[in-house]
């Protein structure tokens, strides 16, 4: 508890700190738990998520760091390892590969080059995982593009 | 009361040379190591010898002078003292009992012993030279008053220590000692040479060689050209004991380029943590954290490899601590090729 809190208020100040440093990454801690954070995350370029914001939320464990935070979309994503309807994430580090060497902002930096390399081959999302496996790459990625434009970037007009 | 005075400067005498001949012996047996630079030194040394001699004189006079002796009262005084010296050496060969007043002389020149070896020998080399003239000087201080009774000891086991087994070296000393005191003008210009508080013995290489048997310094400008340089043979020890002594273990770390603060708490490591090497990929972390982790899942941060449960632990203050370190270096080496 005490350990958790301490090491969440260290990278809190490392975060106040390197502002600005990753211009993707911006982690909000919650005003009043430190055990919540926000962030929020641009799409890499190049893939459908391109010029999308997208809403991560933490809940951080009281055993973290020996425990991953638990992180999950708040914008809906069209990705083969994230949770259409919860944005659950299907990332190994945040399962089993999870080490106490990673922080908030490394977890966020796994989950940017997750959203460029999706694993279709263990998904959450199976409709974006099955045209990934068929090899419909154009159709995952207009699919993809539409959900970004829909819920990730400013509404227009 | 004049006997027992007699016994207590004998008894006085007595272990004060045999410490010599021990001294003397240990020494040798650390200059035999390195016989072929003495040869050299020796060489070199009795060049100098010569040379010296002439600077002692006037080093001598200075001193005498700067304690307020004008330079006649010295001249009159050496040629008294050299006459004292072979009249009290006489009677003393002849009869063990002597006047009172050498008696307390030869006392006081005990005491003075001690003042005398400790300034010269912290001076002088660890080599025999030092501990001869030790012996010399004391007999110097005290011999104002013509006490010989220390100086035939020493100088009888000096000579029956050095001649056999060690012939050229320092000969102008020991040829005064051989030859016992019929030359005591002479004598007492080489007995001056390893007073400490001369300037000249600062100058002198040899005198200023530390314990460790080295004649010169590395930087010395008086070391000879051709001499191999010991610095490095010396250094490799030196700096194998720094190691364990503190600070080292950051100077190791660093080679490796280690966190400053534990990359799981976020909390500075101090020197125990960091000399502690948990996992041969290098990872680092405090024994806090580690006790943490090693009570959860018991993998590495770095790796994400189990813990081995005798886990290779660096001690931070000893000499096992670079030991052990070397060790897990090598080990991972063997475990990766």
């Amino acid at each position: 508890m005490q350990t958790s809190r301490a090491r969440l208020f260290k990278e809190y100040k490392e975060v106040q700190r390197e502002k600005g440093a990753d211009p993707d990454i911006q982690l909000v801690c919650d005003d009043s738990n430190i055990f919540k954070w926000t962030a929020l995350i641009k799409g890499p370029s190049e893939t459908p998520f391109e010029g999308g914001v997208f809403q991560l939320a933490f809940a951080i464990p009281e055993q973290y760091p020996l425990q991953p935070p638990q992180v999950r979309f708040l914008t809906k994503i069209f990705h083969p390892n994230v949770h259409f309807k919860t944005g659950e994430i299907c990332l190994d580090i945040l399962k089993n590969a999870w080490s106490p060497a990673w922080t908030l902002q490394s977890v966020c930096r796994a989950i940017i080059a997750l959203m460029a390399h999706p694993e279709p081959d263990s998904p959450l999302n199976c409709d974006s995982g099955n045209l990934l496996r068929s090899g419909d790459v154009r159709g995952y990625q207009s699919m993809a593009r539409m959900y970004t434009r829909l819920a990730a970037m400013p509404k227009k007009g | 009361m004049v006997s027992d005075s007699i016994t207590n400067a004998y008894a006085n005498s007595a272990p004060n040379a045999k410490d010599f001949a021990k001294k003397k012996r240990a020494n040798r047996s650390a200059k035999l190591k390195q016989c072929k630079l003495d040869a050299r030194r020796e060489q070199w040394l009795s060049q100098v010898k010569n040379k010296q001699s002439s600077e002692d004189w006037k080093g001598e006079n200075r001193q005498r002078s700067g304690s307020g002796q004008l330079l006649e009262n010295l001249e009159t005084r050496r040629q008294r003292d050299d006459q004292n010296g072979s009249v009290h050496q006489d009677s003393d060969s002849e009869s063990p009992s002597n006047s009172p007043i050498g008696l307390t002389s030869v006392l006081s020149g005990n005491h003075l012993s001690g003042n005398c070896i400790g300034s010269s020998s912290s001076c002088s080399s660890g080599s025999s030279t030092g501990c001869f003239s030790g012996s010399t000087t004391e007999e110097e201080e005290g011999g104002d008053d013509g006490c010989l009774d220390d100086w035939e000891a020493v100088a009888d086991a000096l000579a029956a220590d050095e001649k056999p087994q060690n012939p050229p070296f320092d000969p102008p000393p020991k040829g005064e000692t051989v030859g016992g005191l019929q030359s005591r003008g002479e004598h007492k210009e080489e007995l001056v040479v390893p007073d400490s508080s001369r300037p000249e013995c600062v100058k002198r290489p040899p005198r200023t060689a530390t314990a460790n048997n080295q004649a010169w310094r590395p930087d010395d400008a008086f070391r000879p050209q051709s001499l191999p340089n010991l610095s490095k043979q010396y250094s490799f020890p030196d700096t194998n004991r720094h190691y364990g002594s503190g600070p080292i273990p950051w100077g190791c770390n660093k080679a490796i380029s280690a966190p400053s603060s534990c990359p799981i708490c976020f909390e500075d490591l101090d020197k125990t943590d960091s000399s502690f090497l948990p996992c041969l990929c290098g990872f680092r972390l405090c024994l806090f954290c580690h006790k943490r982790i090693l009570e959860e899942d018991g993998r590495c941060p770095g790796c994400r490899k189990p813990y081995e449960h005798e886990c290779i632990e660096a001690e931070p203050s000893l000499l096992e601590g670079s030991l052990t370190f070397r060790l897990t270096r090598s080990c991972s080496m063997i475990t990766r090729t």
